[in-house]
């Protein structure tokens, strides 16, 4: 549990200093992908709905982005934990598993 | 192994959330930290990103090289054609200077700083000078070709934040080059500029020269902002609007100057 929680830590550390200093010279339509926030949902849409290293990355991931951004901290944290809860949310009420 | 029961791990997210919230109040403690942890690895980020876009570049317009090739050479000419003029009218005002006793126009002070990185959706850059090296907010920010690019928001010890006069909260007077027409620039968001409140009488065309203006106090006069591209004419509002072209794009910004004396 601890090591996996580092492991995200600074895989999302270095996700957001990549995003935020490497991937903008790659706009499209003027507009930079968010990896950060793909790679949240990805994990949340991926990982068993009972598990929660999802809300973890979501927790991570919006940490770093308000700190290499000009805003409040605490608003990107929010905001992919709560897209993390909502992707949880709708997979565990409405999707259910294939039966194999 | 159950690590945490339901209600814990949902109180661990609240006391999570709670501490993130109070870093606010060491926003700048916080996130000067982190930038300076962080910044030999994001300046070879940028680095790197600059280079892998030129590579890129090269390969995907290698096509239009040419036709790019012959439209600089013409315009070089044309250049060339109105810079003859203007060395005369440079002479001229010179002798006229003498004449009347102007000093020339006051220099600015400025502090040359390097691009780190860029918010996401904010259009705003980290650069790398801060309150230790006199840097506070409102200062004016420009490329060396006097091109304006935004205003010194946020200041930590060692970084601040440059807002970009994109940025959709940025707002400031301006004139068109060579004619009366003034109006206020508008940051759209994603690199886009609007001139706005241009008088419906008042004649614009394409391709104008948009430069600041003093009348709000924000910015120097006389710093280039763009080109105006599309004109929005409407037959019932009193205003026409006009795209504004910028000169620079976020991604060629490798160092900026930073205006210290307005």
């Amino acid at each position: 549990m601890i090591k996996k929680s580092l492991l995200f830590l600074i895989v999302f550390y270095l996700l957001v200093l990549w995003q935020t200093s490497f991937l903008v010279y790659f706009d499209i339509a003027g507009f930079v992908p968010n990896i950060v926030l793909i790679l949240v949902i990805l994990i949340n849409l991926l990982e068993k709905p009972h598990k929660y290293f999802g809300i973890l990355a979501g927790f991570w991931g919006g940490f770093f982005l308000d700190i290499f951004s000009s805003g409040f901290i605490g608003l990107n944290t929010l905001i992919l934990l709560a897209i993390a809860l909502f992707v949880k949310m709708v997979l565990k009420k409405h999707v259910q598993a294939p039966v194999v | 192994m159950k690590f945490f029961s339901k209600r814990k791990k949902f109180l661990v997210l609240i006391i999570g959330i709670l501490v993130v919230l109070s870093l606010n109040f060491f926003q700048k403690e916080v996130k000067g930290f982190f930038y300076f942890i962080s910044s030999p690895m994001q300046k070879s980020f940028w680095e790197a990103g600059g280079n892998a876009a030129d590579f890129f570049n090269g390969i995907f317009q290698g096509g239009n090289f040419k036709k790019e090739n012959e439209e600089l050479k013409l315009r070089i000419q044309e250049l060339l054609a109105e810079n003859a003029s203007f060395s005369e009218l440079r002479e001229e005002n010179e002798i006229l200077r003498k004449a009347l006793e102007i000093g020339l126009q006051k220099e600015f002070r400025l502090a040359l700083a390097e691009v780190i990185g860029k918010d996401i959706g904010q259009d705003s850059v980290l650069v790398n000078l801060g309150s230790q090296d006199g840097i506070s907010e409102g200062m004016p920010v420009i490329t060396q070709e006097k091109v304006l690019l935004g205003s010194i928001t946020a200041v930590y010890e060692r970084y601040c934040y440059v807002r970009l006069i994109s940025n959709k909260e940025s707002s400031f007077d301006a004139e068109i080059s060579d004619s009366d027409v003034a109006g206020i620039v508008k940051g759209q968001g994603g690199s886009k500029l609007l001139l706005d409140l241009i008088p419906q009488e008042k004649e614009v065309k394409t391709g104008q020269l948009v430069l600041s203006s003093s009348l709000g106090g924000i910015y120097p006069k006389g710093l280039l902002v763009g080109l105006t591209g599309k004109i929005k004419r409407s037959d019932i509002g009193p205003f026409q609007q006009a795209e504004i072209l910028p000169f620079v794009e976020i991604k060629e910004l490798k160092e900026v100057l930073i205006i210290l004396n307005l």
